[in-house]
């Protein structure tokens, strides 16, 4: 093998950029998005709908506080309702940005460079959704700082033993690291933008935002520092906020939740629910703005795999429920699994969920399924689905009915609960579509550095 | 066939030789062990081959994860992590004592008395019954040893020719998939009969998870050792980098955390959640010394390990980095001791009782404490694994010369 190079093995992976690229015509298409005055009409129809939808958020949210919370379908005993299953859809959904940027950044994944401003982009905006759902939920939303640990008139703190609380310093937390860490990333792409911008008012914010960047030697020293820094905290920070999250459940009692598995089987929901997102956003942004050659196929296919493991992993978590209930000897065990979630009311929306997460994503094992765009665009949208309905399921079949036949009660969601959630599907959405207008969706400069010439021999500089 | 005759390892027969021999003499003890107390000998044989095939079982996770991952790490710990999964041959007639004499001595649920008294385990009887268990150690014995003989010989079609290798290659990354799941799925199963059930009441989801999560662990600190002695002799010494055991280094520290993870977790969810059904585990736990040990395995199995493997001039020293996995190796052991040994004490007694009445002879108590029989089959299992790992280990090239990613492997700088 002496004078052969890995590239000349037969089965050395593609490229992952297209070639026929350097360094301007990737600063220039990257940037020619963001600097174009004009504005194209299926970017302009695609912002009306979203915004349109982020209308019957404002309505939604506006009522609920009106009103409260009882226009909602939320009762006793299924109080949680729509709102902690969209909580913990929007979050999970954020963590693949995280996941791309951050950890295949630590394993020193090239692929992730041209994704990886879109999906903590992404992150951002789910992010903010999913915090709208417990602050409504509190009822009294303007009371908020009740959850932190603050010295209060009434000497109220508090319950620090409640995952709830955690949930508070775990998402708050990382909220403001991954907003760091996608401004930190945007730096020297905003100060790009600042030198190309004609227009004096463009250029003056661009200057603003870029914080003095000059692109000196000691200006990309600590740049890079910062980024591996915040790569190596937002890495438990994603593990921690979801696991978190499957406290809430889990360290309670009721029969469907109390389970130990649930920490590492929320995380996988997180990221495969994650990825689904990134490739139903991904796939028409690369089709519209013609970025073919930057977000390539083998980019498709390795967030499929991705989604392919993570998808065994969650069906790993619902058969080891179907076991160990079986296996626990436990009446109420058994009876949550087989008489409630397989054969009771929500039946058909657990057989949903299976037949989502698991049985469909099965085709991702052929490799020209996840070389097909348009199957594999459906997959994720039907992924996206099946993560709400497992959050459904979850939240819903186990509160609904639990250990005392006389505190039952059926869980039957109002016109607000759907319009509080397809709101924030509007807000996400109008915030994706300003995003990838005004901010560049790539890092120009991370992808030249997939450029071959930017390729420094090992061990000799 | 001159390109991978330069891969060729240094003779490790030598070493093999003692190894066996110490393995050899420590069975020998430890069967003497059998006369003493039967309970004590087969609850000592199942921890000392538990911890010993793990390294084997491990290894094959591991092998089958760098095929579909690819990374500079897997190629050059293939050929390491292989010759582990072949020793998995000797254990397979090692289990047949615990099968078809040991059962009785370790688990309740083989009791026909015991079990008719209990509503639980009657309506665990369908799986938890010694027909059933035999088939299903069986069936895993099969798989996994099928998977084994598939890749290995994959592996040494690859050697032969740059074309061969095309094949070979597809072939191992094809059966990587549905391996891995194979193993999910075995390794789940085997976790509850061999050591869940041994409380047979208690159950949890992630028990599974620790397990395999421990039992990767385990293999990488086998994988370090390993590469650090391979590493000062040739042919590794001209090949393996510090890039390359900085990231075995990374690796471990992941597993590391990951195990602390899961096994807080767990705690944390049984001991908020308080029922019943699943305390009895941790109650048994934080009594007669045994929190001691757990508190022993939060110092050296997670803190101390994690504060030293952050520092990456650790990670890049070898002989400190092969001290760190030494330790986390011998904290494996105590994992599993702390798992395996505590055992519900009254249920011991019921057995007890209804084995007099039906003049039977329970043997006597299980101690529990580190016993001369635990220290005798730790060796002696582990004299025969490593002997055979090294006699294994010296019958293949080191580097698998026409892997896809070899170039790019031996070219590794890393960050």
């Amino acid at each position: 093998m002496a004078n052969g190079s890995a590239s000349a093995h037969p089965l050395a992976p593609n490229p992952v950029l297209d070639p026929g690229h350097n360094f301007n015509s990737i600063g220039d298409k990257i940037n020619a998005v963001v600097l174009t005055p004009k504005f194209r009409p299926g970017w302009v129809l695609g912002l009306l709908i979203s915004f349109g939808l982020l209308n019957v958020l404002l309505v939604s949210v506006a009522w609920t506080i009106f009103r409260g919370v009882g226009v909602w379908g939320i009762n006793i005993p299924v109080g949680w309702g729509f709102a902690i299953v969209n909580f913990v859809w929007w979050i999970g959904i954020g963590h693949a940005g995280t996941l791309i940027s951050a950890i295949l950044l630590l394993l020193n994944q090239k692929w992730r460079n041209s994704i990886n401003r879109f999906a903590e982009a992404m992150t951002l905006f789910a992010v903010a959704c999913a915090g709208l759902f417990p602050l409504l939920h509190m009822g009294r939303p303007w009371f908020f700082y009740w959850m932190m640990p603050i010295p209060l008139p009434q000497a109220l703190l508090p319950q620090f033993r409640s995952p709830l609380v955690w949930d508070v310093f775990a998402v708050s937390t990382y909220a403001t690291v991954s907003a760091l860490f996608w401004l930190v990333g945007l730096i020297p792409d905003f100060a790009t933008l600042r030198d190309k911008a004609v227009n004096p008012i463009v250029k003056r914010l661009f200057g603003v935002l870029s914080l003095g960047w000059r692109g000196a030697a000691s200006h990309w020293h600590n740049y890079e520092m910062t980024y591996l820094l915040l790569a190596g905290l937002s890495t438990p920070l994603v593990v921690s906020v979801h696991t978190v999250v499957s406290f809430d459940f889990s360290v309670g009692v009721i029969p469907g939740w109390h389970a130990t598995i649930f920490p590492p089987y929320f995380v996988a929901g997180a990221i495969y629910s994650g990825f689904a997102m990134v490739l139903t956003l991904a796939i028409p942004t690369r089709a519209a703005y013609n970025m073919k050659d930057f977000i390539t196929d083998r980019h498709l296919d390795n967030m499929a795999k991705i989604m392919l493991a993570t998808s065994l992993m969650v069906s790993y978590g619902y058969g080891s429920e179907v076991f160990f209930a079986w296996y626990s000897a436990s009446n109420w065990e058994k009876y949550m699994m087989f008489d409630n979630r397989m054969s009771g009311p929500y039946m058909f929306f657990y057989w949903s969920l299976i037949f989502c997460n698991f049985i469909v994503p099965q085709l991702l094992w052929s490799k020209k399924v996840r070389t097909n765009t348009v199957i594999l665009f459906i997959i994720s949208i039907i992924v996206n689905i099946g993560m709400w309905l497992e959050r459904f399921i979850i939240v819903v079949t186990s509160l609904s009915r639990d250990f005392l036949p006389s505190s039952w009660g059926m869980y039957y969601p109002t016109v607000w609960d759907f319009g509080v959630y397809f709101g924030t599907i509007g807000l996400f959405l109008t915030l994706m579509f300003l995003f990838v207008r005004f901010v560049p969706i790539m890092s120009a400069f991370e992808m030249k550095l997939l450029l071959p010439e930017s390729k420094v021999k090992g061990g000799h500089h | 066939m001159e390109i991978t005759a330069n891969y060729n390892p240094p003779d490790s027969g030598p070493a093999a030789r003692k190894f066996l021999a110490l393995g050899v003499i420590g069975l020998i003890v430890f069967g003497i062990g059998y006369t003493v107390n039967k309970t004590q000998f087969y609850n000592s044989y199942l921890l000392a081959y538990i911890f010993w095939t793990n390294m084997a079982l491990g290894a094959l996770m591991l092998t089958m994860l760098q095929h579909l991952t690819g990374g500079a790490w897997g190629v050059v710990s293939r050929r390491i992590l292989e010759s582990a999964t072949r020793t998995l041959w000797v254990m397979v007639p090692l289990i047949l004592p615990i099968l078809f004499g040991g059962m009785h001595s370790l688990y309740e649920w083989t009791h026909t008395d015991v079990v008719k008294a209990d509503p639980i385990l009657i309506a665990k009887a369908p799986y938890l019954n010694e027909t059933f268990f035999i088939i299903r150690t069986v069936a895993y014995f099969v798989l996994w040893l099928g998977l084994i003989t598939l890749l290995n010989r994959w592996s040494a079609q690859q050697d032969k020719s740059l074309e061969s290798a095309v094949p070979a290659t597809k072939s191992m990354r094809w059966i990587s998939g549905p391996g891995l799941i194979v193993y999910a799925l075995t390794m789940t199963f085997a976790s509850v009969d061999w050591m869940m059930s041994l409380d047979p009441h208690w159950y949890s989801t992630m028990y599974p998870v620790i397990f395999v999560v421990g039992q990767v662990l385990g293999t990488f600190t086998l994988l370090i050792i390993t590469m650090v002695w391979l590493s000062g002799r040739e042919p590794m010494s001209k090949y393996i980098t510090k890039a390359h055991i900085h990231d075995l280094g990374k690796l471990m520290l992941a597993f590391v955390m990951l195990w602390a993870y899961v096994s807080f977790s767990q705690f944390l969810i049984m001991w908020q959640g308080n029922v019943a059904e699943e305390t009895p585990w941790y109650m048994i736990r934080k009594k007669d010394g045994w929190q001691y040990l757990a508190i022993v395995l939060f110092v050296f199995h997670f803190a101390l390990p994690f504060l030293l493997l952050l520092s990456r001039d650790l990670k890049k020293n070898v002989r400190k980095l092969a001290a760190v996995a030494g330790l986390l190796m011998f904290m494996r052991y105590v994992d599993l001791f702390w798992l395996l040994r505590p055992r519900n004490e009254w249920m011991f007694e019921k057995a007890a009782e209804a084995h007099d009445k039906s003049g039977h002879v329970f043997g006597p108590h299980l101690t529990h404490s580190f016993t001369w029989m635990d220290f005798a089959a730790l060796i002696g299992f582990g004299g025969v694994w490593l002997g055979f790992f090294l006699l294994e280990l010296k019958k293949r090239p080191l580097l698998p010369v026409n892997d896809p990613n070899f170039e790019e492997a031996l070219n590794h700088v890393g960050h």
